[in-house]
């Protein structure tokens, strides 16, 4: 491809130079050259429309096909009918997870959004250290969650951890964290708000720094107080990112499985068990496969349902310019 | 002392304090992989590992083929990253700087497929590579994110567009062509956005579990996560044991992410929004 551009890219002014002069010939060759950037985006987007084709949008279709089938990974698929569906509708462990999903959702995002928020903001002035505080802030975000749920296991331990410890020097007898249903999830939340919240800092960050700062100056002019400078200007400022961080977020959230996986198997009992994690059980443990397609439907309309909902409440409040 | 000099302090003591609680589990994990069994056990987690010794490595190394569990992940990853880093940029050009039918409807479906959760793609993927007799191959790991993802693409096309057209004008009146610009031109001005994908994707890499989980099965093709998922079930309370795969695993991260933070930190304030 490199030997052969250079032959293409003179031929390009040229015909221009050409056509300059005489509009009569200039249609053809315009339209030509259209015609040859077709070709050559299309031969740019091949290898990813190829990707995109064969192992996103296939298996997107696979996925209602399959929920119309019995199978158990390994003989043939057998045609069931809605009975995947039927089944659905009466399994309260399903429903259960669901539950777990939204619970643990609920426990996370608005935890992590504010305390990125409160992040971002102290670190959005200029003082010393302020870029190293960034990187470390930032450093958990890629921390492998496999061996970050080893490490908080340990942790949370009742009897060698050091959360325990450090609670029983301040005199109070921690719980046994990970063999507790009430417990064991706000744990996971806390282990993945911390993991997360340094890297929606950076994004939060980044908003707050492109509000202009005559902004405020003139606000300061009106005697705008602190509280009201927040709420009426770098909150609803704020928005596209704010936009950005929770659409992106909420979509993770609802797909959570490595953590419960190494921590807690989804138990106590089905205390931890997301959606994500019985759809895994089903299919790789019980293999249910057919059902467990029915299932990612379910998880795949929870999502569409909640980043519709956001996207329409962000939209009556903010130009969002994603070009 | 001054009230901003006392509120200047506090917020520095604040800041302290969230550094510390982002960056003591690494420092501990370091510290407990150190530790015996027995000093594991009667010491508290942010005590020296004293004596040192390296008894947990060589367990780990003995029982487990955990130089195997790297070399397979390295290989997926490097794999993987080069793939997106290229077909990324390539997409991203033609959408970002290229006029042609339908370029619209294909970006945003690009796009909208970032909402799909990925176990709604894995069950029949699985069902796909075992068609095709993939399961429990590399190429299985490789191929389904080796092209480029809708987040990768999105990344840089909007890098891209951040550059000013008029170089590219420039160098077209020139003589150039697009592959000529996008090699002399775009990418060498990309550096940042391309250190950032690349990053990002071989920590994603690294870190999968939930694909790995389900298509491999042998010992010629577990990854570290894998692995050392696999560990902790066995080694539960062994914590020495199981903390020092985890601090093996994050080793190559740390690297990665300090070798390149400037530029991830960077271009996080440049794209996350435009």
């Amino acid at each position: 491809m490199t030997t052969n551009s250079p032959g293409l890219a003179t031929a390009g002014p040229s015909l221009s130079k050409q056509d300059a002069p005489a509009p009569a010939v200039a249609a053809p060759g315009r339209r030509r050259r259209r015609i040859r950037t077709t070709v050559e985006a299309y031969l740019l987007i091949a290898p990813s429309l190829a990707g995109f084709l064969l192992f996103l949008v296939l298996p997107i279709i696979g996925v209602f096909v399959l929920s119309l089938f019995s199978w158990d990974l390994v003989s043939t698929p057998e045609f069931v009918g809605l009975a995947n569906y039927r089944r659905l509708a009466g399994d309260g462990a399903a429903w259960t997870a669901v539950g777990n999903t939204v619970y643990y959702v609920a426990l996370n995002i608005p935890a992590q959004t504010v305390l990125a928020l409160a992040l971002a903001l102290a670190l959005n002035r200029k003082m010393r250290g302020v870029k190293v505080f960034r990187v470390l802030f930032v450093l958990p975000w890629m921390a492998m969650p496999v061996a970050l749920g080893i490490i908080w296991t340990w942790a949370f331990d009742p009897r060698h951890g050091a959360v325990n410890h450090l609670l029983s020097l301040v005199g109070i007898v921690g719980p046994n964290w990970l063999t507790s249903t009430t417990w064991a999830m706000p744990v996971i939340a806390s282990v993945n708000v911390w993991q997360y919240t340094g890297y929606t800092m950076l994004f939060l960050l980044a908003g707050l720094q492109a509000i202009p700062e005559q902004i405020y100056e003139a606000a300061a002019v009106d005697g705008v107080n602190a509280v009201q400078r927040f709420f009426k200007i770098t909150l609803p400022l704020l928005r596209p990112s704010m936009f950005f961080v929770l659409i992106t977020n909420v979509i993770g959230s609802f797909q959570l499985f490595d953590t419960v996986f190494v921590m807690t198997q989804g138990g106590p009992g089905t205390s931890t068990t997301t959606l994500n994690y019985y759809i895994y059980q089903q299919a790789f443990q019980l293999f249910h496969a057919g059902y467990a397609a029915t299932l990612a439907i379910v998880l795949f309309v929870m999502i569409l349902l909640v980043t519709a909902g956001q996207f329409l409440y962000f939209r009556k409040r903010t130009v969002y310019d994603f070009s | 002392m001054s009230s901003t000099a006392v509120r200047r302090t506090l917020l520095y003591l604040a800041l302290l304090a969230g550094a510390l609680v982002s960056v003591a589990p690494y420092l501990m994990t370091l510290n407990a992989s150190f530790k015996t069994t027995q000093g594991m056990f009667s010491t508290q987690a942010w005590t020296p590992a004293h004596p040192a010794t390296f008894s947990n490595f060589s367990s780990l190394w003995s029982k487990y083929d955990m130089s195997g569990f790297m070399v397979h992940t390295l290989i997926v990853s490097v794999a993987i990253t080069i793939g997106q880093v290229v077909f990324c940029s390539l997409s991203a050009y033609a959408f970002a700087r290229m006029e042609f039918p339908g370029r619209d409807l294909l970006f945003w479906g690009f796009v909208a497929t970032m909402m799909v959760p990925q176990i709604v793609t894995l069950v029949p993927l699985f069902f796909i590579m075992s068609k095709l007799e993939l399961a429990d191959t590399y190429r299985a790991l490789i191929l389904p994110y080796v092209f480029g993802t809708p987040y990768g693409i999105f990344l840089v096309r909007q890098y891209f567009r951040t550059i000013p057209p008029d170089l590219e004008a420039a160098a077209r009146i020139d003589g150039a062509g697009t592959w000529t610009i996008l090699w002399r031109i775009i990418l060498p001005l990309s550096r940042p956005i391309l250190a950032t994908l690349a990053t990002v994707t071989f920590v994603n890499s690294w870190n999968n579990l939930l694909w790995p989980l389900m298509i491999t099965s042998s010992e010629r093709t577990t990854v570290i996560t894998v692995g050392i998922s696999a560990l902790q079930g066995q080694f539960a309370s062994q914590f020495n044991i199981v903390l020092t795969a985890a601090a093996v695993a994050l080793v190559p991260l740390i690297a990665v992410f300090l070798l390149f933070q400037r530029h991830i930190v960077r271009s996080i304030a440049l794209t996350g929004l435009k």
